[in-house]
């Protein structure tokens, strides 16, 4: 590659990886040369800022026609626009957390490095929402996934931060290697890594062999993916790690970790097999293996919503509920619809304001109690009313209920669910473990309003929080009443 | 797409190899078994070591810094893995090789100064 090439690429496009690698190295050198005894909390300032600048330079990128540069390996498409969106507020929201978070013990050397692990996180998720190359897919998802497992385990003299550590490294470690060699198997029948290539001679094959091969490779790398978006029966590491990684690690894993895990799901199963080994009807290998697609989605919603009901920490129940939210978004996965782009997303936005919300309260009454007990909460609409009605419209979203972002999302999929052949077993089981959830939900609500507290003194609420709850609420209400914002944003991107 | 069969056979070869490094020390320890006298005495079963007597517990530990150096060593082993290509193709490769590997050399040497700076480089 000459130099006329490389200044022929739109290198513009890559303005926001541009600024986050950029803020990360920053933040690196500054944490290793900063005084040992200065607050690093700056260093979290100065990420919510790259974070925000990374914000508008996407904004003002969004009237740019897709381009493509690298040979495909970054591709600046609409998808990638939109979703890239979500990371990157979620992010910045995960920063004021991180910001406000303060561990009783094993914090005290490596504060700063909690700030610039977020960042390389997030340039990895990034990278994933505009790749076009196996290749760099699989770099995005390893530099996320390596920068989450030394965040759950930051807290280096906790024994459940460690605990929560080790689990999520060999777990992830198992689960990346099988989705390796899925890829493995793509690349051996196509020989090439570039998804647009591959999507182009799979949709040739016609031998019943390579199908077959196919069909296995489909299988591999879809079980590796679902270990990362916690989805049943493969979601046993999501409680441990979530109970035992940091307030604010734990919002990032549950969010940012799982829309990026949706965004390569999304990826490599709508380019490479959409339409892959078509049979005479014109339908890929998508849709023979759309069965294994469904019992995942179901078994998620059922094992996610059923074990919650008895859980008593409240992480490990917001574990729980996020493997069955997974299972929600899976559904729209199967079923294939025609807005399946628009509900996922959608989805996911909303998800990441109401979960991002509701961990920003569980990290200050976690952090006043001392432990992470369902108990905690009880009598919260005494010692903080106004904390406790914003947890309230959370709740309720989270649960589903008209006039909030979280009905909206359950509600675009459930009417996917009827477009084309109907799934009828799929919506009614998202119907029924939509009112399971309701009881440990508002399990919640009766003791914040309903119990006596154990503890009167009041919360102190640092800035962070307030701004995360704030953004979470007003979101979370206006994609409620007024779902036609997001929708529009959707459709005038190209 | 046609050579499916080279592609398999390729997984077979894979397998012969696999089969062959399983049968291979199973058969020569047998086959050991069957040749070798068998006349035990008590010198004989005690521990090897250099032909000194034994003093010592069999479990050693090792200080942890030697591993920390040993990761140290792996990356720089890489980084002259991936620079010694590259001055020889350099003509070919061009100015995008150059940027890449200024960058890649960049990254280490800030993951250098990570090291040096968490006192990975000294020895207490």
């Amino acid at each position: 590659m000459d130099l006329e090439t490389l200044k022929s690429f739109e290198w513009s496009v890559m303005t926001p990886e541009f600024i986050i690698l950029g803020v990360a190295a920053l933040l690196t050198l500054l944490d290793l040369f900063l005084p040992k005894k200065m607050d690093r909390r700056i260093l979290g300032w100065i990420g919510i800022v790259g974070i925000l600048a990374a914000i508008l330079s996407v904004a003002s990128l969004l009237n740019v026609e897709s381009t493509s540069i690298l040979d495909d390996s970054f591709t600046f498409d609409a998808f990638g626009k939109s979703f890239k969106l979500i990371l990157l507020v979620g992010s910045a929201l995960v920063m004021f957390l991180a910001i406000s978070y303060d561990a009783k013990e094993g914090m005290e050397d490596y504060r700063g490095e909690f700030y610039y692990l977020f960042l390389s996180a997030l340039l990895g998720a990034m990278i994933m929402t505009s790749s076009g190359d196996l290749i760099t897919l699989f770099i995005g998802l390893e530099l996320l996934t390596v920068s989450s497992y030394i965040l759950a385990g930051i807290r280096k003299h906790n024994l459940q931060s460690n605990e929560s550590a080790m689990k999520y490294v060999i777990n992830g470690g198992i689960s990346t290697a099988i989705t390796l060699f899925g890829m493995s198997y793509v690349y051996g029948l196509t020989g090439t890594t570039n998804l647009f290539e591959i999507a182009n001679k799979l949709a040739a094959v016609t031998n019943g062999q390579q199908a077959y091969l196919l069909g296995l490779a489909f299988l591999m790398i879809f079980v590796g993916l679902s270990f990362k978006l916690a989805a049943a029966p493969f979601h046993m590491w999501a409680p441990d790690v979530y109970q035992g990684a940091p307030t604010p690690v734990t919002a990032f894993l549950s969010v940012i970790s799982k829309s990026a895990g949706f965004v390569i799901v999304i990826r490599i199963l709508i380019s490479v097999f959409y339409n892959a080994a078509p049979t005479d009807n014109g339908e890929g290998i998508l849709f023979k293996m759309h069965d294994y697609l469904a019992v995942i989605a179901a078994v998620t919603m059922i094992i996610g919503n059923v074990v919650a009901l008895k859980q008593t920490n409240i992480k490990r129940l917001f574990a729980y509920s996020s493997i069955a939210h997974a299972g929600y978004i899976l559904v729209a996965l199967t079923t294939m619809s025609s807005n399946l782009l628009y509900s996922i997303w959608f989805y996911l936005l909303a998800y990441m304001l109401m979960n991002l919300g509701a961990f920003a309260v569980i990290q200050v009454v976690t952090e006043q109690a001392g432990s992470s007990k369902i108990s905690d909460f009880a009598g919260l609409a005494r010692r903080s009313p106004i904390l406790a009605v914003l947890m309230g419209i959370l709740l309720v979203s989270l649960a589903g209920f008209p006039g909030t972002a979280g009905f909206i999302g359950k509600l675009n999929i459930f009417v996917g669910a009827f477009y084309g052949t109907p799934h009828y077993v799929l919506a009614a089981i998202m119907i029924a473990t939509t009112v399971i959830s309701y009881f440990y939900y508002f399990g919640i609500m009766t003791q914040m309003f309903f119990r006596p507290a154990s503890d009167e003194r009041k919360l102190n609420i640092p800035f962070g929080i307030v701004v995360v709850l704030l953004v979470a609420v007003v979101g979370s209400i206006l994609f409620g009443i007024m779902p036609n914002i997001a929708l529009d944003f959707l459709n005038n991107l190209h | 797409m046609e050579l499916l069969n080279v592609y398999q056979n390729n997984y077979l070869i894979v397998f012969v190899f696999l089969c062959l490094g399983v049968l291979l020390p199973v058969v020569a320890l047998y086959l050991g078994k069957l040749l070798r006298p068998y006349k035990p005495s008590d010198a004989k079963y005690t521990t090897y070591e250099s032909g000194i007597e034994p003093f010592h517990d069999s479990r050693v530990q090792f200080n942890v810094r030697y591993y920390i150096f040993a990761l140290m060593f792996v990356i720089f082993d890489v980084e002259t893995v991936f620079l010694y290509p590259w001055a020889v193709a350099y003509d070919k490769l061009g100015i995008f090789a150059l940027v890449e590997m200024l960058i890649f050399v960049a990254m280490l040497l800030i993951g250098l100064v990570y090291a040096w700076k968490k006192k990975v480089l000294r020895w207490i």
